[in-house]
């Protein structure tokens, strides 16, 4: 990336207005306003696809205001894309991203340690270097944390053994680690939570793009699909889609079928399901029941369903005021917990926040959301959402899905969208500019 | 959020704090304002005058849920399930479906936990509510606003096997110790076709629901279940027993049309 080479001296040269950006309170750089004084102190918790937005907009749309963005990894692997990944179609390296822009073009303190501790009522974060800083306003988009307790024989060690690869990064080449291993006429084994979870239709394409993979170099090999629902997202698209590139090798075991698993044996590669089917695997993915990051808990702004309910117009925690949660660990149903929702809920607040410090109401808050997905290369499909706030209430005001039984050459532009979806949420949230438009 | 978490967490943590004052710190206290139950025809007319209690009942539903095609339920009231003190029924209303009575329960003694775990239909966001009796005549009343979205995520699919209605599955306890309680997992393929949907043809498909279930140990009832039309489809029940000695549990589903099923399972005691 070109920004990396940068230096910051050389920036501030380059800006050739080094008073405006010199370091100002325990934040280090930061804009200033006219008369010295930030026009507000915010905090960013998480540097994923809400956390990196929200620190860019607010900065874009008041570099006056003070942004530390606080993510604990250097660079940021993306779970969109990562089935590709673990289909052989995309190195790791592509769905990785760093901070340069957020830190060189847009000002943002970037911390790179962890948030141990927010205090709501003092207005202060622990960082775990034991530092304590202060802010007006806070941002919460920490992702999920799997729920360790909540399906028997499932814990950290077992997940060592099989993944659930639902946080990209080591996890999931762990899980292509397994795919290659296992000999060809084996059989992988899927297990799908219920709702709500990150990503709807994430266990589906990523069965899809693993026999993308299976066809190639496995094609004996079968993919049972356990699933703790009776239906899930663009049901009817995949298996259209499923039937036609990959004939019977992926079947799917819905709620009602007994497809619900309850115990996991990783070490025997064995699930049990809810009325005592014992499924053996040769590979395993258990994508578990999840809940908001850990420090939305210490926050307090999560209830008893794990989650952290907002006020829709705002995403302003229902229960501690100036705190902020975006993404996956909000309650923003209708709204999938998709990459693409996180960006959108982070401008809304990016903006509410802005308008708040400067006094003004927020602008009337509306979303969109396009989910693709790949069932194979050049075989794309997606959902697409608009929403709105109505009697306080989130509410899809438009939406609509692929069509079913649509040609080859449909379903091949969708792919190739899907790609430039990616690029473009990339370059948005982190400004990775150089990402190939090849699949695979 | 539940309510007896909410109870059991109101209990633990802000037991100095008046009830009203506790709530609206929990955010929660919407679904206490008003309670709808007070105005619902059925649930008058099942308490017919009586005051019942709001303590001791819980309803767990998801706050939100993206299919309202299976919305998972549990009700739970807190009764030492002896002779001389049980809950006898359980009944549950989703205020604004077509048809508001859910199911009706009846427990014995025998079921050693007054906890039943379901899944309903529910048309739209709307209150549910659960009422329980006590042998003595008592009434125990919870009820949850559920709210159901639209998910344009979620395409809805034809979920039981027609070739195999009236298959049935269960799930009993290998072995439990006297007076010990076990959970008993149960569900049967069936459309449960409300009468109320148009098929592709565009003619209204008949009616035909599982309207009765019970569960016998010997010739001792554990439950009997009546159905309405907002079970989701592949009645699906979770509930206990508490055998005092060995024996078989025979779990039986009618449908309407007089097609049955009987599943027999042996208890061991020890
Ligand atoms: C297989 C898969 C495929 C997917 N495909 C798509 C797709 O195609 N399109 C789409 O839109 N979405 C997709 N998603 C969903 C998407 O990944 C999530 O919805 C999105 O990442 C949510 O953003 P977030 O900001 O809430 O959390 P994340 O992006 O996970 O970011 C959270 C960040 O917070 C950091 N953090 C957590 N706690 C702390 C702390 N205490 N202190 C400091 N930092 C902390 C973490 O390190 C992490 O970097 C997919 C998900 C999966 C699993």
């Amino acid at each position: 990336m070109k920004q990396g080479n940068i230096t910051r001296r050389e920036l501030l040269k380059f800006l050739g207005a080094a008073g405006a950006v010199s370091a100002a309170g325990s934040l280090g750089i930061a804009g200033c306003s006219r008369n010295g004084a930030p026009a507000g102190r915010v905090i960013v918790i998480g540097g994923g696809f809400g956390g990196a937005t929200a620190a860019k907009y607010i900065k874009l749309f008041n570099p006056d205001i003070q942004v530390a963005l606080i993510e604990p990894a250097e660079r940021f692997y993306t779970c969109p894309f990562s089935n590709l990944y673990l289909g052989g179609l995309r190195d790791m390296q592509l769905i990785g991203h760093g901070y340069e822009e957020l830190k060189q073009r847009y000002q943002v303190e970037v911390i790179h340690t962890l948030a141990e501790d927010v205090d709501g009522s003092a207005k202060t974060v622990r960082l775990a270097d034991g530092r304590v800083l202060g802010y007006d306003k806070l941002v919460l988009s920490p992702g999920i944390d799997i729920r360790w307790d909540a399906l028997e024989g499932y814990d950290q060690a077992a997940a060592e053994i099989a993944p659930h690869a639902w946080k990209a990064g080591p996890q999931t080449k762990l899980l292509r680690d397994r795919l290659e291993a296992m000999e060809d006429g084996g059989t992988f084994i899927l297990s799908a939570p219920a709702n709500p979870f990150r990503c709807p239709p994430g266990p589906y394409e990523r069965v899809s793009l693993i026999a993308h993979y299976f066809k190639q170099h496995k094609p004996k090999s079968k993919i049972l699909l356990l699933d703790a629902k009776d239906a899930f997202s663009k049901q009817g698209l995949f298996m259209e889609g499923w039937k036609a590139v990959y004939g019977d090798m992926i079947e799917w075991v819905g709620l009602s079928d007994d497809g619900r698993v309850v115990r996991v044996d990783a070490q025997a590669g064995e699930v049990e399901t809810e009325f005592g089917t014992l499924h053996k695997a040769d590979a395993m993915n258990i994508v578990p029941p999840q809940k908001a990051g850990f420090i939305a808990v210490r926050a307090g702004v999560i209830d008893t369903t794990g989650w952290a309910p907002v006020k829709p117009q705002t995403f302003e925690s229902k229960m501690v005021s100036d705190i902020y949660v975006v993404g996956d660990a909000s309650v923003a149903a209708p709204m999938p917990k998709s990459g693409f929702c996180a960006n959108n809920q982070a401008k809304v607040v990016a903006a509410a926040i802005v308008a708040d410090l400067d006094g003004r109401e927020p602008l009337e808050a509306r979303w969109t959301n396009t989910c693709y997905s790949l069932i194979s290369p050049d075989y794309g499909i997606s959902v697409a959402g608009v929403y709105g706030v109505e009697d306080g209430h989130i509410v899809e005001t438009a939406g609509g899905l692929s069509p079913l039984g649509a040609p080859a050459d449909f379903r091949q532009r969708e792919a190739r969208y899907a790609v430039n979806w990616y690029n473009a949420i990339c370059q948005d949230t982190w400004g990775t500019s150089d990402l190939p438009l090849a699949l695979g | 959020m539940t309510t007896t978490i909410v109870t059991r967490f109101l209990r633990r943590t802000v037991a100095g704090l008046s009830i009203a004052a506790a709530l609206t710190l929990l955010g929660s206290a919407t679904a206490y304002a008003a309670p709808v139950w007070e105005r619902f025809e059925p649930v008058k007319a099942l308490l017919d005058g009586a005051t019942p209690r709001t303590n001791g009942i819980g309803l767990d539903i998801p706050l939100v849920s993206e299919d309202g095609s299976s919305v998972p339920l549990t009700v739970t009231a807190d009764s030492r399930m002896r002779d001389d003190d049980y809950i006898e029924e359980i009944h549950l209303f989703a205020t604004r479906n077509p048809n508001p009575e859910i199911a009706s329960f009846r427990l014995t003694p025998h079921t050693g936990l007054a906890r039943i775990a379901t899944r309903i239909r529910l048309n739209e966001t709307q209150e549910v509510i659960a009422v329980a009796r006590t042998n003595s005549g008592e009434y125990l009343v919870s009820s949850r606003e559920a709210r159901v979205t639209v998910n344009g995520c979620l395409t809805r699919a034809d979920t039981y096997d027609a070739d195999n209605i009236m298959n049935a599955r269960y799930r009993v306890p290998n072995e439990l110790a006297r007076g010990e309680i076990g959970e008993v997992l149960t569900m049967i393929n069936h459309p449960m076709e409300t009468g109320l949907r148009e098929g592709a043809d565009g003619e209204i498909i008949p009616r035909r629901l599982i309207n009765r279930f019970t569960a016998t140990l010997d010739d001792r009832t554990v439950l009997e279940a009546r159905f309405n039309t907002s079970i989701s489809a592949n009645p699906y029940l979770r509930f206990h027993v508490r055998p005092e000695e060995a024996g078989t549990l025979t779990l039986a589903w009618e449908d309407e049309t007089g097609a049955a099923t009987q599943e027999k399972a042996p208890l061991q005691v020890r």
